[in-house]
């Protein structure tokens, strides 16, 4: 793929330890600017606790993040927000008591630090936009449907003005034809010049807007490459399908990760070989 | 646009408070002296509510009012005692020390929430009634208090005056400087609705964490919330130790205070300008008549009325109200969507 593209997003080695659970350890992958580049594993893999790193809501034990160049692993969310991360949560979490426009006011008044009102209502009017919920505006966000949620938990994202959007299980729950509407959606914002990293259950899903692919397994680096590729990784089926005996795999898996596989963050080569 | 929808009814609101007093006067004569200083204390509870209710907007439900009252009241009366100024200094003094501890208290429990919070704060309320009474008595007057100079003297005049007009304008003073403070805390609680102040404190009290990921700085807005919230609390306090003339640590720092600030605006409509000034004034009244009737009895009657209107009107009078509006609207609509679908 485009190798001389810029990173925009580099995890390194990155650790998150609970008391005496692992849930992510020596983690470490690169997203380059205006990709879609998906995140995926089985239950309790660590997407969610990965994305919350990122997105400031945990402070990672080990390793760094590396937005634009800047280290941001051990500032708070709204300061990784000011600098252009935005996140939707799986959860759709709408703040119920305001209307849909005011909801995505918070993102574009105080995504950006130091925005004039005027200039941050239209912000978040053009998010309303790109999002599709201009016709909704008025409405008390605890009114709306699951569908229309994720547009206004995306459009509020949007309103941060993000470089790197950070979107969590965007199709969970969603119907068929719903999820269609999603994935154009996903298209849209990335053809806006924003990065997506996204995590996914749903595997047509991320066959259709990844260009990229990373699996995690009990918090560790899996695969990574396209599609196709990884999910032709007799480690990915396994993992996926599970071994017999999953204790023993467990163990060997996590050998095999901290001893095999290296922590540059470029490895595409290596699985695409 | 926005700034005459609101200034219009401010307006209005603040032209009643000042002609008030001429209205008990020339209706009520001798009998508007206690009419005039029930009004006061409505005024005084609306303060006392609306600033309140300023804080509860960021979800930081705060049982420290009392704390900033009591601490309006004590500096001003130590200004009046140690320092050769005028008395009316110690009022912005009050409203000033008040706030900073606010912003101290503010930053100490950024990290607490909910019950925790709460006991933090009453206990923060604690402290300082055990601080002003552990002070040297020389100084600050112990468990028994100081007296308070008043603000007003107006001179009698025996030719024109009947006796109660002097305590009529005696009260009507401290009357003019709450109903001041009343309007000066709509301010703030407006500017906080208006502004995109009004975001940032319902994403915070809906959602910390969530918030913060939509660029809000959570740390800062309650911060800056316990500031507005107690500034005018603290030129009450100053305020009505002036009024009473006396200041004592069980008094000042009372849990009633703190009980009334947040009763009001639950009983009024939380999260709103109008509800914790409309509770302030049902309830002043209320409480006014059961007083009348029921003589010992009435904080019983007191405690029903509250109970029963918690019971039934969760939100509060404007919640309900509103609520019942909104349903109205929205069933209208449904039925207008219906016969339209019907005529095609």
């Amino acid at each position: 793929m485009n190798g001389d593209a810029i990173a925009i997003l580099e995890v390194d080695r990155l650790g998150k330890r609970f008391g005496g659970l692992e849930a992510v350890a020596e983690l470490s992958f690169t997203v380059r600017e205006d990709e879609i580049f998906a995140i995926i594993g089985p239950n309790g893999a660590g997407k969610t606790t990965t994305l919350n790193l990122l997105s400031g809501l945990l402070t990672p034990t080990t390793g760094t993040i590396r937005l634009a160049g800047r280290e941001i692993q051990t500032l708070p969310s709204y300061e990784r927000t000011h600098l252009g991360l935005g996140r939707a949560f799986q959860v759709v979490q709408p703040f119920p008591e305001m209307t849909v426009r005011e909801n995505v006011q918070v993102g574009a008044l105080f995504g950006t630090p130091g925005i004039d009102r005027a200039e941050g209502e239209r912000r978040a009017d053009e998010a309303l936009e790109r999002a599709g919920m201009t016709a909704l505006a008025e409405q008390p966000a605890e009114e709306l449907t699951l569908l229309q949620e994720k547009r206004l938990e995306i459009a509020r994202a949007l309103a941060t003005q993000p470089r790197v959007l950070l979107l969590d299980e965007v199709m969970a729950g969603l119907r068929p034809a719903e999820a269609r509407q999603a994935v154009q959606l996903v298209r849209d914002v990335r053809a806006s010049g924003v990065t997506v990293v996204f995590i996914e259950h749903v595997m047509p899903v991320v066959r259709d807007l990844a260009d990229r692919v990373l699996v995690m397994d009990h918090g560790r680096f899996l695969a990574e490459g396209d599609y196709a590729t990884v999910t032709a990784d007799p480690k990915v089926i396994e993992a996926y399908l599970g071994a017999p005996e999953d204790e023993d795999d467990e163990r060997t898996d996590a050998g095999a990760t901290a001893a095999g596989v290296p922590n540059e963050p470029d490895t595409d080569e290596e699985d695409g070989a | 646009m926005r700034l005459w929808r609101d200034l219009l009814p401010v307006a209005a609101f603040a032209a009643l408070l000042w002609f008030l007093p001429d209205l008990l006067r020339a209706g009520a004569g001798r009998a508007s002296v206690s009419y005039l200083s029930l009004v006061t204390n409505a005024v005084g509870l609306a303060v006392l509510a609306l600033s309140w209710d300023v804080l509860a907007r960021t979800g930081q439900l705060s049982l420290a009012h009392a704390a900033f009252y009591g601490t309006g009241a004590y500096v001003t009366t130590l200004v009046a005692r140690h320092l050769d100024l005028p008395l009316w200094v110690g009022i912005p003094a009050g409203g000033a020390v008040a706030a900073l501890l606010a912003v101290g208290l503010g930053v100490v429990t950024l990290r607490l929430r909910g019950i925790y919070f709460a006991i933090a704060t009453l206990a923060f309320t604690e402290v300082l009634r055990a601080f002003f009474r552990q002070l040297p008595t020389s100084f600050a007057g112990g468990a028994a208090g100081m007296n308070v100079a008043p603000l007003f003297r107006p001179a009698f005049d025996p030719a024109t005056m009947e006796r109660w007009e002097i305590a009529f304008l005696r009260n009507e003073g401290y009357y003019l400087l709450y109903a001041g403070l009343l309007v000066l805390t709509i301010g703030i609680s407006l500017w906080t609705r208006r502004s995109r102040l009004r975001q940032a404190f319902t994403a915070i009290r809906t959602n910390e964490e969530v918030a913060g990921v939509m660029g809000v700085r959570p740390a800062r807005m309650k911060v800056l919330a316990f500031a507005l919230s107690s500034v005018s609390v603290g030129m009450l306090g100053a305020i009505h130790a002036h009024r009473v003339g006396s200041v004592v640590p069980e008094g000042a720092f009372s849990v009633a205070t703190t009980v009334f600030a947040l009763v009001t605006p639950i009983f009024g409509g939380l999260y709103t300008t109008l509800g914790p000034i409309l509770g302030a004034g049902l309830l002043a009244g209320i409480e006014e008549t059961l007083k009348r009737n029921l003589a010992d009895g009435y904080l019983i009657g007191y405690g029903l009325v509250l109970v029963l209107s918690i019971l039934f009107m969760p939100r509060g009078i404007v919640g309900t109200v509103r609520g019942v509006a909104r349903r109205r609207r929205a069933a209208a609509a449904a039925a207008a969507r219906a016969s339209e679908g019907g005529a095609r």
